[in-house]
């Protein structure tokens, strides 16, 4: 069984944001608007985080794209009382919108501030989104969950091929569309993977690390850093 | 005078129910009989619906497709003619669609078609004894009615009671299989 992963090598990360429209377009994840954007309600599934630089006064050290990071023991799921949002056989940290009851315990259980709250219906059916990703009610919460809507597609094509799934046939929106390769998308448990031999590199390193959430997006921390 | 006006929108409720609470009937363009097609002619029904083997819908047959059979000779049928004047204009039938799934399932027609081999008739009800094209969907799924095949990894036989097993395939019931 696969156990997909994530790799981010924050040294080839320029903060273009690509990763961030892409995972937008794809996930069909609605413009909030602007009175709801500063009520801080805005909704976007892969983040680029920006660390300041102590050093050089209000220059940006590193930037961290953060999406949900598909944690290998998740404090959100713990707390769903609807099995509503579950780690599922694969290690993908699913939603299910239709079961969710809008309490937002994950919300609150969530470490890294991943999940978000459709306070309003904020889109309609129309022409331009995606048909494979379904649009959010209000009322239910939602995140990043490795475009799994790729996976179904690429694993039925397969079963109808009677082949097995091949490595690289699926990964999700934001790896394929980064310009500087910084984000590299697999199988963890497969050894012969990109993911698993980065994975294992010195310089890896996983966000909080010692809450013991065992996340399974994993950065690739600054080699050289400046002078 | 209260209990009139009490009594009127009581009336009214039962009386407009299933107005309003049922799913408006599909009238489609051509009176398509499926018994003369299916249990007469013995056609499959992947004959005219030809996506399901292919697809994840099924799709609606062409007209280029019923003129395969419809286009020569003589006919009395109404119907045969519409069809054939759709052809000539190079229309497509404007078929409507009757089943619609929640636009939150994953279904993909070619896996449990081509692949799972569950017949046609196992979600879409008898659909070979329509002599006029159903207004509404013959059966009404649930999410039960998939996991209830996906659970026991067989299906129900569609000539009423028992299974029939679908094989040693694993089938999943992973919420993520099908939400999306
Ligand atoms: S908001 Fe939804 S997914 Fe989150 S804990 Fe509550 S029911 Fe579960
Ligand atoms: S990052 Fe947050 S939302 Fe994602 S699995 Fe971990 S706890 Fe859950």
């Amino acid at each position: 069984m696969a156990l997909w992963g994530m790799v981010i090598d924050l040294d080839r990360c320029t903060g273009c944001q690509a990763c961030v429209v892409a995972c937008k377009a794809e996930n069909n994840v609605p413009p909030v608007g602007a009175k709801e954007a500063v009520r801080g309600r805005i909704i976007s599934w892969m983040q680029v985080l920006t660390e300041e630089d102590e050093e050089h006064d209000g220059e940006v050290k590193r930037f961290v794209p953060r999406p949900c990071l598909q944690c290998d023991d998740p404090p959100c799921t713990k707390v769903c009382p609807v099995y509503a949002t579950y780690r599922n056989p694969e290690g993908i940290v699913a939603q299910i919108y239709a079961r969710c009851i809008g309490c937002r315990f994950c919300m609150a259980a969530c470490p890294y501030n991943a999940k978000y709250f459709n306070w309003h219906r904020y889109q309609k059916e129309a022409p331009g989104q995606n048909p494979d990703v379904s649009l959010r009610p209000k009322g239910v919460v939602e995140k990043c969950t490795f475009c799994h809507h790729r996976l179904q597609k690429a694993r039925e094509r397969a079963l109808a091929e009677r082949r097995e799934l091949a490595p690289g046939e699926y990964v999700t929106a934001c790896a394929e569309v980064c310009p500087a390769r910084a984000i590299v998308f697999g199988d963890l448990s497969d050894p012969g993977s990109e993911v698993h031999r980065l994975a294992r590199s010195p310089r890896a390193f996983r966000l909080l690390e010692a809450l013991g959430t065992k996340p399974k997006v994993i950065y690739l921390s600054e080699g050289e850093g400046r002078g | 005078m209260k209990w009139v006006g009490v009594i009127g929108v009581v009336a009214v409720a039962l009386l407009t129910w299933g107005f309003w609470w049922g799913e408006p009937a599909v009238k489609q363009p051509i009176e398509y009989p499926h018994k003369t097609h299916v249990e007469q002619l013995k056609l499959p029904c992947t004959g005219c619906h030809q996506r399901a083997e292919k697809d994840n819908v099924a799709g609606r047959p062409p007209t280029a497709l019923c003129l395969a059979c419809h286009a020569g000779g003589e006919t009395k049928s109404e119907e045969v003619k519409k069809i054939r004047a759709f052809g000539e204009k190079g229309q497509e039938i404007p078929w409507k669609r009757v089943w619609r799934l929640p636009s939150h399932v994953f279904f993909s027609h070619r896996t449990h078609v081509a692949v799972a081999n569950v017949k046609c008739q196992t979600c879409h009800g008898p659909m070979e004894t329509l002599a006029r094209p159903p207004a509404r969907p013959l059966k009404t799924l649930a999410m039960n009615n998939c996991i209830g095949c996906h659970e026991q990894w067989e299906r129900p036989n569609e000539k009423g009671a028992g299974v029939v097993k679908t094989g040693a395939r694993h089938v999943s019931t992973d919420c993520n299989t099908c939400h999306h």
